[in-house]
């Protein structure tokens, strides 16, 4: 190991805030960053003024402010202009609910997107311990390396001996060579450019879905440790207030039954039966909406023959992850989505093949839910006679064989790491990808819950689930039941639950509170942190204007209405059998009511009176200067 | 969404917090409202008793719009509401006629509401007076009483918005009965001392 130039230009890295500060620290000060840039293997301190605090809390927000800021809409993702941003958000390490979060930022290799992504876990949690409210990595090492960040400066690191090894055993030999310290690690697949490779700190906790890991790995970055052990808590102005607002917060958390019972004794895989029993389960890459074996790969089964015992991230009441074992391995997971991936949409019905492709992926540092959907495309194009050899919907040992070899770049699984639209693309049948910009949709399918569909197609960084998942308004009951057929009338809906995750996003919240509770709590606690009140509707602002933010950078990127779309399957061919037998997705009223209520014009732009609104126009103009 | 207007409509008449004639309902559908008419009876509305008109604009419809479009729009235009009820519940409205802040003591009241306003204006129905205040106190909750006059419940759809104008009714029922038993109310609930400052 080598403590290459620790490097500092202008202020020193190794300023310690918690020392240079007198007691008692405001909560709601400048933003504390550290900026490292890998070319140089130097890192300097910064900071951006409070208004921006203000503006986008952190977190997501943050991460936002800073990719439009500088424009990386113009650069390439794998290249080593690109950024990546971490950062927690103000309620990170506060003891506010299921809080121990942080983001990361970038432009994303899978979708070309503004792309952010969020993990629990401690990472987060140690970043504000060291001091820094943020941290911006840009520059690439000239050989594989990893950066250790302490309150005595920023060391860079050869990665001989950790370059190649998978997750697990990247984290137990930092654990080793950092005691104390949280990692960040990236896995086999990110180091290989795998275009939906993860971010990875606390086993299993992972920045997934848009390819941050390749990111980090065209950067030769291995890892970033943080020893924030031992160190200050992040400052919480008033902390009996902050004590009031947690007790009557998870009084809502521990009586609600989605978060005291449901995610807790099954995890997420709860949704399995659930969803297949509305007939909103996609099945052999979206050709239908119910499977026939949900049962067998339900939450019910995961519990009876795999999970050994529940996990929590710290400070979490809900604790919905679970240790599992299969076929004589063991890991975390799988998740509800990661289930469905593997199974569902592939047709599968082998719970152990799921579960084990799922520690595959786990193990490489990849996506479950595109790995499983590519996966499921290359089915259809062997059914489809486009694929000699190709593998067949429900054959369980291809699953886990193809996620090896994804991650080992061999066979198949070299062309599958490019993702499904890609894919697709290189066999002539783009339209067998279900991804929105470029991202594989994930487990809801949207012809029985057409607000999904919506949500689906105006989500910022493709097809996702966590930017607004209508599950709850349209399966759960949460805030309220409504026609998950009926096309018109949600759009209100939709856009508040896409600023609100805006808002835990950039908190940084974990989204399974929102299950129990409304924006006034999320506003109460940052209240009782920063000292000052903060409104739920100004809160929700800050989530509004996070959204147009990141909009603002994909049109800036040459995204428009056009992509605001989703597979021509879903708009034109019925669901053959089920609940939701006959339905399609009619988009373009949808998409139309949705702009008339962003204020949007016809083709998704902001309006100039909604920028000013949102303070954006500044922001605007920077970005119009693309051609 | 006529047959939610309708439902929520029959169940607050039926549940005795509007009058025959009383009381206002309306979603925002974008950049336009539909809100229930003019003198309309909440709990026998028909497709003609559902208005639609301008979020921020006038048109002609606004002549047959509740006498609160005014109320409305100001709430939709200041806060993130998707859905406003509004309605005379009798308990509410003479707590309020006494109090500056209503705050529950039964379980269901106080886990949903914690605390609930009481705000006055010279003019009650359909004034500016009342447009320019009640938005300001429905950024920050999502039920304000104007004292002698009744709840604006806010939501992200209107049986949310009629839930929090039932559980409020509720409460103040029982904390008027619980009063005319003459003893001592029982504390049960660790904290609730600070609800008033929720």
């Amino acid at each position: 190991m080598r403590h290459a130039r620790g490097s500092q230009r202008g202020t020193p890295a190794a300023t310690r805030y918690d020392q240079d500060v007198s007691p008692p620290d405001p909560a709601l000060r400048p933003l504390r960053g550290l900026r490292v840039d890998l070319s140089a293997r130097s890192a300097q301190t910064e900071e951006l003024p409070v208004e921006v605090a203000r503006a986008f809390l952190g977190g997501r927000g943050l991460g936002a402010y800073i990719a439009l800021r500088e424009r990386l809409y113009e650069v390439e993702p794998l290249s080593a202009q690109n950024l990546l941003v971490f950062a927690p958000g103000p309620l990170t390490g506060t003891g506010a609910p299921a809080s121990g979060r942080y983001s990361v930022t970038s432009r994303s290799p899978l979708t070309g997107t503004v792309f952010d992504g969020n993990s629990g876990g401690n990472w987060g949690n140690a970043l504000r311990r060291v001091g820094y409210d943020y941290l911006v990595v840009g520059g690439a090492l000239d050989a594989p390396g990893y950066v250790e960040i302490t309150a005595d400066g920023v060391h860079f690191h050869d990665a001989a001996g950790l370059w190649g090894l998978d997750v697990p055993s990247s984290l137990a030999r930092l654990k080793e060579l950092q005691p104390g310290a949280e990692s960040a690690v990236i896995g086999p697949a990110g180091e290989r450019g795998v275009l939906f490779a993860s971010i990875v700190n606390n086993r299993g906790r992972s920045i997934g879905r848009g390819g941050l890991g390749s990111v980090m790995g065209a950067k030769n970055l291995k890892a970033i440790t943080v020893a924030g052990h031992g160190m200050h808590t992040p400052p919480v102005a008033d902390p009996d207030r902050l004590e009031f607002i947690v007790y009557e917060a998870e009084k809502l958390l521990k009586a609600n039954p989605i978060t005291s019972t449901a995610l807790p004794e099954f995890g997420t895989s709860v949704l399995v039966n659930v969803l297949n029993q509305a007939g909103a389960m996609p099945t052999r890459n979206h050709r239908e909406s119910v499977f026939e074996a949900a049962e067998a790969i339900s939450g019910e089964m995961l519990k009876k023959d795999h999970v050994q015992r529940r996990a929590a991230c710290r400070g979490c009441v809900i604790g919905c992850a679970r240790r599992t074992t299969a076929g004589g391995q063991s890991g975390e997971g799988p998740e509800y989505e990661s289930i469905w991936a593997f199974g569902a949409e592939c047709g599968v019905g082998d719970l152990t093949a799921i579960v084990q492709a799922n520690y595959a992926c786990n193990r490489a540092g990849m996506d479950t839910i595109t790995m499983g959907v590519t996966i499921a495309c290359a089915m259809e194009l062997t059914d489809e006679g486009l694929l000699p050899d190709g593998p067949r919907f429900g054959d369980a040992r291809a699953i886990v064989a193809l996620a090896e070899a994804t991650a080992a770049g061999t066979g198949l699984g070299a062309e599958l790491g490019v993702g499904s639209a890609r894919f697709a693309a290189s066999h002539g049948r783009p339209e067998l990808s279900m991804s929105v910009k470029g991202m594989e949709l994930p487990a809801y399918d949207p012809r029985g819950m057409k607000a999904q569909g919506l949500a689906f197609a105006t989500s910022n960084r493709g097809g996702c689930h966590l930017r607004a998942n209508m599950l709850g308004p349209e399966i759960l009951g949460v805030p309220k039941m409504v026609d998950r057929f009926a096309t018109l009338g949600k759009a209100g809906l939709l856009i508040n639950l896409q600023n609100l995750n805006a808002i835990l996003d950039s908190l940084s919240v974990c989204k399974f509170t929102a299950f129990a509770m409304k924006e006034d709590y999320y506003a109460r606690l940052l209240s009782a942190v920063w000292g000052e009140t903060v409104e739920p509707q100004e809160l929700l602002l800050i989530g509004e204007r996070i959204w147009n933010a990141e909009r603002l950078f994909n049109l800036a990127a040459g995204f428009g209405r056009e992509d605001d779309s989703l597979p021509r399957r879903l708009l034109e061919e019925p669901v053959p059998a089920g609940p939701s037998k006959g339905h399609v997705v009619d988009l373009p009223p949808m998409l139309d009511e949705y702009y008339v209520s962003r204020g949007w014009d016809a083709g998704g732009r902001p309006s100039p009176a909604k920028l000013e609104r949102l303070d954006l126009a500044r922001m605007a103009l920077a970005a119009s200067g693309r051609p | 969404m006529l047959q939610q207007f309708q439902q929520i409509g029959r169940d607050l008449f039926v549940a005795g917090v509007v009058s025959s004639h009383g009381g206002n309902m309306s979603v925002r559908m974008g950049d336009r409202i539909l809100i229930t008419r003019r003198g309309s009876m909440l709990a026998r509305l028909e497709e003609r008793d559902i208005i639609g008109t301008g979020l921020e604009e006038n048109d002609s419809n606004v002549m047959l719009a509740s006498t609160e479009i005014g109320v409305h729009r100001a709430i939709y235009q200041a806060t993130s509401a998707q859905a406003i009820v509004h309605t005379h519940p009798p308990y509410a409205i003479a707590r309020s006629l006494v109090c500056d802040e209503i705050v529950p003591v039964d379980s269901e009241g106080s886990y949903i509401l914690h605390k609930v306003p009481v705000v006055a204006t010279e003019l009650t129905a359909g004034s500016k007076q009342v447009a320019d205040l009640l938005p300001k106190w429905l950024k920050e909750y999502d039920i304000v009483m104007l004292r002698g006059h009744g709840p604006f419940a806010i939501g992200h759809l209107l049986e949310e918005a009629y839930q929090l104008t039932s559980v409020f009714e509720m409460a103040c029922r029982i904390m008027t009965i619980a009063e005319g038993m003459g003893q001592q109310v029982k504390e049960y609930r660790k904290g609730s001392e600070r609800y008033e400052t929720w």
